[in-house]
């Protein structure tokens, strides 16, 4: 089939042309104006151009130049005696048909140019389907991407469907989507908007379909078409469909990944959809299963969670609760005790001295362990409060000192302090600091021998001084500045290298001969690292087994830049 | 002899005080809920208060503060038993006027300390 348009105003060559081609295969028309031409290629695009160069167009290079921006293929031949051709046209056209070509030429010439219009309709229709392929290539690796980066179930199915009208271009959707609490929507996205009894047609068989899917298995979920929920996206508000709609093509597939279940989907479309169209619907349905599958997890995970906060909570509460309950009668024990031991009911013979200072001391074991607990649980729960003041580390240390210095004593224990002079003050809750102090030195007395020693010292260092084992550089590798370093050191026990990190862990004693014989809650640690790490401090351990161990903790200093109430800020 | 007024709904730490601070020489007024202890503080308007800050319909604070706001009242020694819990946390920041605390479990020999650093006696 060829369809050929001469454009000229000689008669003769008229006459000729329509004798050549006026009959099948040809289809020839003539004109000799411009806008003739263009309406020759609105009502039925001409194959072959044949341009005498003597006809009266205005410009005829233009006039080439628009012809082909309206048909990529068209095969423009000039008609010419072969002199003096502009170079310009030469270059637009197809080719030429000379003046002197014998008719047999003429045919010959136009059934080539045919065969060209036709080849590259050809191409063009290949290219056309590329194109059309990578374009929906692309909308599935965005829809897939999207799939990826959300684990919100309404966003997931949102971006399906999105996914589907990029890629298929859908007159309407009709979803059933189990959201987390397995309670149903319907949701419809369509191009035009839809009567009330469309929607309730659209309801019934949505349901319907969904029941289809599980014929003579139990449905997983219940749906009621009067409770069903729906949600509606009109596209073109303006424009409404019909019950036509019904005669649609159309697709139909569950929402599905093994055993879960998450709704199904139809989709219709005025235009009947290709086996490609099928593919794309199926993939892309497909693919959002398993992040809804994710994004259902996920939510377990965070409900779970919001779970164990709340026993946490609870478990904090209980404990605070318990041990105020636990201290209340512990008063008046002591009390007792006091009261009996002080002499004023009678003199106490010795055996009744022995029992009552056991009581008693006891009794202050019993007060320091739920002290502790108290201590911590406080501290994990974020309610401790301090009361931070501009001090200097002397004074804590002298305290601590002073009041050790009996029990020492007591234990045969050399126990002595080594200062730097004039160390910088520093911004701390000073009886937090003289209850972490005082737990290292009393942990030390109670794995030191008699005859053995204990020091406490103080130091200034900066941070790129301050040294530590490999189990704790984690600690120190976030130090700015300058800190005071205290440290106290024993010549007790020891502690296993492996065992390092696990002295600051909540309620571990290690492992050791002489535990049995030491008491204590094994909380007294993990508060020390919690009262020094809100003071923006660190503290960490060092020991070699049977030579002695040595507890560090580093405080930062001052600076001058940074006076009070900077520094306050900063620890509140 | 000084009058000493103690306020705390736990009777066995009452007892305790009032026989310590007896042997000490001491005259004990004892209440048992805060609306008595309020009543006899201004009833017999003591040289010294020991309060618990935990008890019900009228805390300790609140007294305290009743008391202290008072021209009549505002120069007796509060001494404030606490128990550090968490009711007691959300009472924290008020104004109390209490000259010392004390915390549960507490020492007898440092509370008959504390009385006669502010009553300027001694021990017999």
């Amino acid at each position: 089939m060829g369809n050929i348009l001469l454009v000229s105003q000689n008669n003769e060559i008229i006459e000729n042309y329509r004798n050549l081609f006026g009959k099948k295969p040809y289809k020839f028309q003539y004109c000799s104006d411009e806008t003739s031409i263009f309406d020759y290629i609105e009502i039925n695009a001409p194959d072959i151009f044949i341009i005498d160069e003597l006809s009266q167009l205005a410009d005829i290079k233009q006039t080439i130049k628009k012809i082909k921006s309206k048909l990529d293929n068209a095969q423009i031949l000039l008609l010419t005696n072969g002199e003096n051709v502009d170079d310009e046209i030469s270059k637009l056209v197809s080719g030429f048909i000379v003046d002197k070509f014998s008719n047999n030429l003429i045919i010959s010439t136009i059934n080539t140019h045919l065969k060209t219009k036709s080849n590259l309709d050809k191409l063009s229709e290949k290219n056309k389907d590329l194109a059309d392929s990578l374009y929906r290539l692309n909308v599935l690796y965005n829809t897939s991407s999207q799939f990826a980066g959300t684990l919100d179930t309404k966003e997931l199915i949102n971006y399906m469907i999105e996914g589907l009208d990029k890629s298929l271009s859908f007159d309407l959707t009709s979803t059933i989507f189990f959201g987390l609490k397995n309670e149903p929507v319907l949701i419809i996205n369509s191009l035009y908007d839809i009567s009330e009894e469309l929607m309730s047609a659209l309801k019934l068989r949505a349901i319907l379909n969904y029941k289809s899917l599980f014929e003579n298995r139990t449905i997983p979920f219940e749906i009621n078409e009067n409770t069903l929920r729906v949600v509606k996206f009109i596209k073109n508000p303006t424009n409404k469909f019909t019950f036509s709609i019904f005669q649609y093509d159309n697709m139909f597939a569950p929402i599905d990944l093994g055993d879960n279940f998450f709704g199904c989907i139809e989709i219709f479309k005025q235009n009947p959809f290709t086996t490609d169209d099928a593919t794309y619907f199926q993939t892309i349905v497909q693919q959002v299963s398993l992040p809804l599958k994710s994004a259902g997890l996920y939510q377990e995970i965070i409900e779970k969670n919001q779970e164990l906060e709340k026993l946490e909570r609870v478990k904090s509460e209980f404990i605070s609760i318990v041990s105020h309950e636990l201290r209340t009668p512990l008063t008046p024990i002591k009390n007792a005790l006091s009261i009996l031991s002080s002499g004023r009911c009678g003199i106490l013979g010795e055996n009744a001295v022995k029992f009552i200072d056991m009581a008693k001391r006891n009794v202050e074991n019993l007060t320091n362990i739920i002290n502790d607990i108290l201590d911590i649980n406080k501290i994990e729960a974020g309610k401790m409060d301090f009361n931070y003041k501009i001090m200097n580390i002397h004074s804590v240390i002298e305290n601590v000192k002073n009041n050790f210095d009996c029990v020492a004593k007591e234990h045969e224990i050399i126990f002595k302090t080594l200062e730097q002079e004039n160390l910088p003050d520093i911004y701390a809750d000073s009886q937090r600091l003289d209850q972490v102090l005082t737990n290292l030195v009393s942990n030390a007395i109670k794995f030191t021998p008699t005859g053995k020693s204990i020091t406490i010292t103080s130091e200034l260092k900066n941070a790129s001084d301050i040294k530590t084992n490999p189990y704790f550089e984690n600690e120190i590798k976030d130090l700015k500045g300058n800190y005071i370093v205290v440290s106290v050191v024993d010549e007790g026990i020891g502690i296993k290298k492996e065992n390092l990190l696990k002295a600051f862990d909540k309620f571990t004693q290690i492992e050791n001969s002489l535990s049995r014989k030491v008491g204590g809650t094994g909380l007294g640690l993990p508060i020390a690292k919690q009262l020094i790490k809100a003071h923006k401090g660190t503290i960490w351990c060092d020991s070699e087994e049977n030579k002695g161990s040595s507890f560090h903790f580093a405080l930062p200093v001052i600076t001058e830049s940074i006076e009070g109430k900077t520094i306050q800020k900063e620890l509140l | 002899m000084k009058k000493i007024l103690i306020v705390d709904d736990e009777q066995d730490i009452v007892e305790s005080l009032k026989f310590v601070l007896e042997s000490c020489d001491y005259t004990c007024y004892c209440a048992y809920n805060g609306e008595d202890g309020l009543k006899l503080a201004r009833e017999i308007i003591p040289d010294l208060i020991i309060l618990d800050v935990m008890m019900p319909r009228i805390n300790g604070y609140k007294i305290s503060r009743l008391l202290k706001f008072d021209a009549k009242y505002k120069n007796i020694p509060i001494l404030m038993i606490t128990a550090r819990s968490q009711e007691e946390d959300k009472l924290i920041g008020e104004e109390t006027g209490a000259d010392e605390y004390i915390t549960k479990p507490f020492d007898l020999d440092e509370v008959v300390k504390i009385v006669q650093k502010y009553l300027n006696t001694e021990e017999k």
